[in-house]
């Protein structure tokens, strides 16, 4: 039913000053461009995998790498910015925040309500019943266990 | 500014220097051997200056209709003005530069060559800018393809016509003596050459800033 | 953010071909691909603002100050590079550019060598001698040894192979590190802006169609395949252009999720600037 994947995967990896990026675009998701840099850029300060402090590619740079436009990186870098994930000091570059740490907790939080939402909608129009969701869900935390 | 525009007119001819001086050389002393009038000097002058500015600018004009560099020179900072100026004041180095090789030859050939006086110079830079004052704005305004045969015309008859000019002059030398003072007599020309070759310039300018390159 | 360039209204009447009313902005920073068919109006367009062609009307302001009133200031921040050049071919290289240069009050010999060295030009080399990619890298090295904001080319990439091609977008990219550039460059081979376009300008017929950002011309519009049965009344109004063939279709959209919601079983991809183009162009056949 649903498209073909063809996922354009950029691998964005600046060796520069040891930020390490990986940002995939998928090309056939009706989000817009800079709603999933975001979202990853989100993702990845909540797998620490960016870490508070860390210096950002610039908006040029990374723009660059994703072959996408710089008003896009930008706007990325604004309303990251706005939404408290990163700071941006003139002349120096955009640093991931290391303040607010409640409204990122906050954010983790809503992130997994969001997509608990999605899957309990998933699972009614499929009528799967709870009890069946919680039992997927185990087996989840179970096979990590395993790892 | 202006430098480097006569420049590059004089780098799009280099290969025919030797042509030029040639020319400046030869014309007069054919001329003197030739013609046995009292100013065939001048006569020389003129005509070895007239065929020199004549190729440059034909050179010149033809390098530009095929390479339309001077599109690429006015998305520069260089002004149209400057290259308006620039053509004539190539034409006038050409102009010197023959005066130069003119009077070296005469002084240096014994063939009598007449050198020019301040007169006779005015006057052929006078005769040259009328010419150029009417070509130049003629080539602005219609191109250079229908206006190169005018130039080749022009030339051929003034060349004959010039001769008779120079006779009606002489004998008038001696009435104009009388009234004008010779100093300013003397200046006459240049002046004139001056004004025509100003409302010219302005005339080209005016026609050369309306055209699409 | 700032427009470093803005045209207003420029009117052009050639006769069998005119320039009506065309006027948009160019932002600071962002290189804007200028793209059209052949004859659509770029390189008219591009000249009326480097004033080789004198417009009728309009006005074509660079930082705010009319480019007519101030002809050589405005100039010296403008790098051009033309298509074919435009020099004197019997001239060297190193000729040629001791002209350009000497009118250009911020030329950097240093920058200029610099490049000469990088494209292994070889400056005694007369200009008639240079291949076609040679010939545009000696134009970018004059164009970029000036210190120019602003960056003004005419189908820079007409006739290059692809790997030339390749290196020249890498110099634009190169060029926009620095801050407070700008890059404005027309041509008909989209496939060169999907590497460094921001902003697309769309000219069609002496008229501008749209100027947008790249990345939002391809969110907002979908290219979808699918099954003929599909296609009705309804769902035809749904897309900008619609190509049928016997059992299936493919068009573009930008009602991406009514396409989704009403038509089951289709493909949506990600549209290529070609695609946007084509949607966008008069005389297309396939348009709704």
């Amino acid at each position: 039913m649903v498209c073909m994947m063809c996922i354009k995967h950029i691998n964005s990896c600046k060796q520069r000053e040891g930020v390490s990026m990986k940002i995939i675009i998928a090309n056939v998701s009706d989000q817009p461009l800079y709603q999933q840099i975001k979202e990853q850029i989100k993702d990845a300060i909540f797998r620490n995998e960016l870490k508070e402090g860390e210096i950002l590619p610039s908006i040029r740079a990374l723009a660059n790498d994703l072959r996408v436009s710089v008003l896009t990186t930008r706007r990325v870098y604004d309303e990251l910015q706005l939404e408290g994930f990163i700071i941006t000091k003139a002349g120096k570059g955009s640093f991931v925040a290391s303040e607010n740490l409640e409204l990122l907790q906050e954010s983790k939080r809503h992130m997994v309500e969001v997509k608990l939402s999605d899957v309990w909608k998933t699972a009614r129009t499929l009528k799967i019943s709870k009890s069946e969701l919680y039992s997927m869900m185990d087996l989840l935390f179970e096979e990590e266990d395993e790892e | 500014m202006l430098f480097n525009l006569v420049r590059k007119d004089f780098i799009l001819i280099k290969k025919y220097w030797v042509v030029l001086i040639i020319t400046a050389i030869g014309g007069p002393i054919f001329v003197t051997a030739s013609v046995k009038l009292g100013s065939a000097g001048f006569l020389g002058f003129f005509i070895a200056a007239l065929y020199n500015e004549h190729f440059l600018f034909a050179t010149v004009s033809v390098a530009e209709e095929k390479y339309k560099g001077s599109a690429l020179l006015c998305a520069t900072p260089y002004t149209r003005k400057a290259l308006v100026k620039a053509k004539y004041i190539s034409i006038l180095v050409i102009f010197i530069c023959t005066y130069i090789v003119y009077t070296f030859t005469a002084f240096v050939v014994p063939m009598g060559i007449e050198q020019l006086n301040i007169f006779t110079f005015g006057l052929s830079l006078l005769i040259i800018t009328i010419f150029w004052g009417f070509i130049i704005p003629a080539q602005y305004q219609f191109g250079y393809e229908k206006t190169k045969y005018i130039s080749v015309f022009i030339i051929f008859i003034s060349i004959a016509v010039v001769p008779n000019i120079l006779k009606w002059l002489n004998s008038k030398d001696i009435s104009l003596q009388i009234s004008i003072p010779q100093v300013i007599q003397n200046l006459v020309p240049y002046f004139l050459a001056l004004l025509i070759g100003f409302i010219s310039m302005s005339i080209s300018i005016h026609i050369y800033s309306k055209k699409d390159l | 953010m700032n427009n470093i360039l803005e045209v207003n209204g420029l009117k052009k009447d050639f006769g069998d071909f005119c320039l009506d009313n065309v006027s948009f902005s160019l932002q600071e920073g962002c290189i804007t691909g200028f793209i059209g068919i052949n004859g659509a109006g770029k390189t008219t367009t591009i000249k009326s603002i480097l004033g080789l062609v004198l417009k009728d009307a309009g006005s074509i302001k660079l930082f705010g100050k009319e480019i007519d009133k101030n002809e050589r200031e405005m100039k010296n921040h403008i790098g051009v590079v033309l298509d074919e050049g435009y020099f004197y071919e019997e001239m060297t290289m190193s000729e040629m550019k001791g002209i350009i240069a000497a009118s250009y009050s911020n030329w950097d010999e240093v920058v200029f060598k610099k490049y000469i060295n990088r494209f292994k030009l070889k400056l005694k080399q007369k200009i008639s001698t240079l291949s076609k990619g040679m010939r545009m890298k000696y134009s970018i090295a004059l164009a970029l040894s000036h210190h120019a904001d602003l960056l003004i080319m005419d189908e820079p990439t007409s006739g290059l192979d692809p790997l030339v091609r390749n290196e020249l977008m890498d110099i634009l990219l190169e060029f926009m590190r620095e801050k407070g550039k700008s890059v404005f460059f027309s041509t008909h081979i989209t496939s060169d802006l999907d590497k460094v376009a921001d902003v697309l300008l769309l000219i069609d017929n002496g008229k501008i169609v749209f100027n947008e950002e790249k990345d939002m011309l391809l969110d907002t519009h979908g290219l979808v395949k699918g099954d003929k049965t599909l296609i009705n009344e309804q769902t035809r109004k749904l897309f900008l252009t619609l190509h049928e063939t016997e059992y299936s279709f493919e068009g573009v959209t930008n009602k991406k999720s009514a396409v989704r919601a009403q038509m089951m079983g289709v493909v949506i991809e990600r549209p290529t600037i070609e695609d946007i183009m084509l949607t966008y162009i008069g005389g297309n056949e396939d348009v709704v």
